[in-house]
């Protein structure tokens, strides 16, 4: 899979990953906010698990 | 060699000279930015020495995350924040283009060498408020909800109070003449005031105050561990302080203020408060825990005119802060029943507090922005009411809805069986001392590791 937003580094600006891929873009950014989000309810559900031996 | 030639060569000297200064730049923020990676290893030591040996390693699993969960959510939306939002709560959304999570500048881009590095420096000032928010409440918060209020205060609160204090259009500046060289207010009040609001409504560990109300020590398992801590953290400052300058190339440092500077005088100064600090505590409390948390309120005293102070006049600001620390902690917690674990509270936002209407009093310095107002004692006196107002009202409101929702504490036999069995599980020291040593919460009785 070619992710390359550069064929030169000619005069090159932005060259990360599907920089010139604005849909590339965002579905990385919303899965990493997903993962971001996910961890912290992942968190609350494992906070209740533990804590039911303890109420 | 002709003319042509000539000219010719000193154009590539010219460009030679401004790609140096440039890496200069980076290089420079990039250590500043390293350095204050050691502020972590200094709260994570400091806040584990603290916890009782049942907590020792919740505690540091609290203070890894809140380190982890600011830099995604400050690359989110933090940064945005701080570009749009100096002028209040309305956005400027054409300020802020390059600040948008996938604008070409937030990525390597070869054209563009400040953004990323002054991101980094930005999300460890961030991070750092977070973790002075979570000293505070150790022992007995959920995780989870420790987490959603460290993104708050670090992604959202904290870089709000930077975009209006401490942004060179910031309306505080701008408009009353704010002044705050090391972040006194955008960091430590915002995160001491917001951490005052949290430990409110999450009430006091079990143990901490006798039926009648009087407080009962709760000694952290390794002192030691904690004072290496502080000095960790006043390590790291070196870095943080290093990161309030704006280096630019071929000409003199400046604050973010725009005023000139250089790193000579916050040497001066620094150094001076830090050792003023750790002597006014020591007069107080004779104790080294307390010398070292003096030390950091020393430096958060001085720290807004880091940048203009005579050096013994950063060393008396500094004594006033080592002295205030321990009996602003000692009042909030004898007078309001109030739990700051650590002290969060005084050292930071009483520290913060000090440092900028102390500025305020020793004030006139000219502004250098256009149609701004010069530093002034009523300007510094607002500015910290709106950084108190800042953390306090957050911190108070998100933790009150938490606390109603049942979702802000552990539960009590949680509590006493101890986090580190429950939440990690894992014992920070299996072979010398079992992680639930003692649970003993008589009244009375002070209550230890």
């Amino acid at each position: 899979m070619n992710v390359s937003p550069i064929t030169t580094w000619e005069g090159t600006e932005a060259v990360f990953t599907f920089a010139d891929s604005p849909l590339a873009i965002t579905v990385i950014l919303s899965l990493s906010i997903a993962v971001t989000i996910g961890t912290v309810i992942a968190s609350i559900k494992h906070e209740n698990d533990t804590y039911i031996d303890y109420k | 060699m002709d003319q042509a030639q000539v000219a010719e060569k000193l154009a590539e000297l010219q460009t030679l000279i401004e790609m140096s200064g440039t890496i200069n730049m980076e290089v420079f923020y990039w250590w500043c930015t390293g350095l204050m990676v050691i502020i972590h290893a200094g709260f994570l030591a400091y806040e584990m020495g603290a916890s009782r040996l049942k907590n020792a390693l919740a505690s540091g699993v609290k203070n890894i995350l809140a380190f982890a969960f600011i830099i995604p959510t400050f690359f989110f939306f933090g940064w945005w924040i701080y570009l749009a939002m100096y002028n209040g709560f309305v956005p400027d959304f054409a300020a802020a283009e390059a600040g948008l999570p996938w604008s070409s500048a937030m990525g390597p881009n070869l054209t563009d060498n400040a953004s990323g590095i002054f991101w980094g420096a930005f999300v460890l000032f961030a991070a750092t408020t977070a973790s002075i928010f979570s000293g505070a409440v150790i022992e007995r918060i959920r995780m989870s909800s420790f987490i959603i209020l460290a993104i708050i205060l670090g992604s959202v609160v904290w870089i709000l109070g930077a975009a209006w204090g401490w942004h060179p259009q910031g309306w505080l500046t701008v408009e009353w003449g704010f002044h705050d060289f090391g972040a006194a207010g955008a960091v430590h009040m915002v995160a001491g005031f917001f951490a005052l609001g949290v430990t409110i409504n999450l009430g006091a560990r079990i143990g901490r105050f006798a039926p009648d109300g009087t407080p009962q020590p709760i000694t952290g398992h390794s002192v030691p561990m904690s004072i290496i801590g502080l000095m960790l953290i006043i390590v790291g400052f070196f870095g943080f302080l290093g990161g309030c300058i704006i280096y630019s190339t071929g000409a003199q440092w400046t604050t973010i203020f725009g005023t000139p500077t250089t790193l000579s005088s916050i040497s001066f100064n620094t150094l001076m408060a830090f050792s003023g600090g750790i002597i006014g505590s020591y007069v107080i409390t004779r104790q080294p825990f307390w010398m070292m948390s003096g030390a950091l309120a020393g430096i958060f005293s001085a720290a807004p005119g880091l940048d203009l102070y005579y050096p013994p006049l950063a060393f008396l600001m500094g004594i006033t802060g080592g002295v205030v620390a321990p009996l602003a902690d000692k009042f909030i917690t004898e007078k309001f029943k109030i739990d700051d674990a650590v002290g969060a509270f005084a050292v930071h936002g009483v520290g913060g507090l000090i440092g900028i209407i102390g500025l305020g009093v020793f004030s006139g310095f000219p502004n250098v922005i256009e149609g701004a107002p010069a530093i002034s004692f009523f300007g510094q006196l607002k500015s910290a009411v709106v950084m108190a107002l800042l953390g306090f009202v957050p911190g108070f409101g998100l933790s009150f809805l938490m606390a109603k929702a049942g979702f802000l504490r552990v539960p009590p036999k949680a509590e006493e069986a101890g986090l580190d069995l429950v939440e990690v599980p894992l014992a920070a020291y299996p072979e010398s001392v079992p992680a639930t040593a003692d649970h003993s919460t008589t009244p009375g009785n002070a209550v230890t590791a």
